[in-house]
């Protein structure tokens, strides 16, 4: 048995949603490390193993694997008063949303962020409390503290972009995905 | 002496079983079909939604197995039938979204949607292939090794 004599391809697909972009796929060389080739056209397909990559067009269907991929992690997002871990009214519904959706099975990732007031350090911890506030409420809801993971970004990935010291509504929230 | 090197060892021992109660979650089973394992070392369980699963696992599936996977970056895998994959290498960062992993797959099909560490950290997600490795360029990719 030989590894190289299997037969090894790769097939680039459409992107998952149909303003998405399809990407690429590199072909990297194990051993120098040096990029081969790659795919950039969806529904095309190249076989792995020579020194160049020449991809054509897709013949294969994947239905049957495709349909062991699990759904796509739902985004919501919740705003704060400023400098404060208060939810601001207009989302009050969307906490009564992830309420609704949220099961003890449910696998949730709670990601609080800031606007630009205050120094970065400081902006830290409160992305954090944002995100364990929420969390809190979940976790009443009888989500387990152990499926929910917390983190805090601070004023780093600003929804709306600003200079230093910029109180923005749109920068004070938390993402929470459910995966 | 001999008590000084079995403190030593001793102290050893908590030191790796405090790493191994620790392991970060990379992911998790979100659906298995048919026959489908997870090996972590010496022991194999069934998959099973729910597993958390970390970096040195392998996953293989029977004649009829497939597998789903929901990883912390968002990426995901659909495994399918006679597969043999490992999950070589996965770390990321979900406050800086630093990350790299690398994934190989010795037979068997593997379907890809990355994730953030592909979409931040340019060609840190990848699949070693017996012949080669391919690196997601944010993609949905396919992934086939006959026999």
């Amino acid at each position: 048995m030989l590894a190289s004599c299997a037969t090894t391809q790769v097939a680039l697909l459409d992107a998952e949603t149909p303003d998405g972009s399809a990407g690429a796929v590199a072909v990297i060389d194990p051993a120098t490390g040096a990029e081969r080739g790659q795919l950039t056209q969806a529904r095309t397909e190249a076989r792995l193993g020579g020194d160049a990559v020449r991809p054509h067009p897709l013949r294969a269907h994947f239905d049957a694997l495709l349909s062991a991929m699990p759904p796509p992690p739902q985004v919501f997002t919740l705003y704060f008063v400023e400098g404060t871990t208060q939810l601001a009214p207009q989302s009050l519904a969307t906490l009564d949303q992830l309420r609704a959706i949220v099961t003890s099975t449910s696998d949730v990732q709670i990601t609080g962020y800031t606007d630009t007031t205050g120094d970065a350090a400081s902006n830290d911890k409160l992305s954090l409390d944002r995100a364990i506030e929420v969390r809190a409420a979940l976790v009443q809801q009888g989500l387990p503290v152990s499926n929910a993971r917390v983190t805090g970004r601070g004023q780093r990935d600003l929804r709306v972009p600003t200079g230093p010291g910029v109180s923005e509504p749109a920068n004070r929230r938390a993402e929470v995905i459910i995966r | 002496m001999h008590r000084a090197i079995v403190a030593g060892l001793l102290m050893v021992a908590c030191l790796s079983m405090a790493a191994a109660a620790t392991a970060a979650e990379i992911g998790r089973i979100k659906s298995v079909v048919g026959a489908a394992s997870v090996i972590r070392g010496k022991s194999v369980v069934r998959a099973a939604p729910g597993l958390l699963l970390q970096t040195g696992d392998s996953l293989k599936t029977g004649a009829d197995g497939r597998i789903g996977i929901t990883f912390i970056d968002n990426s995901r895998f659909a495994i399918g039938p006679n597969s043999a994959i490992a999950l070589s290498k996965f770390e990321f960062d979900d406050t800086t979204h630093v990350g790299a992993s690398l994934t190989t797959i010795s037979r068997g099909s593997l379907a890809v949607v990355s994730g953030q560490i592909a979409h931040e950290n340019k060609d840190a997600m990848r699949v070693r292939t017996p012949t080669s490795v391919l690196a997601a360029r944010g993609t949905r990719f396919v992934v086939r090794v006959g026999p």
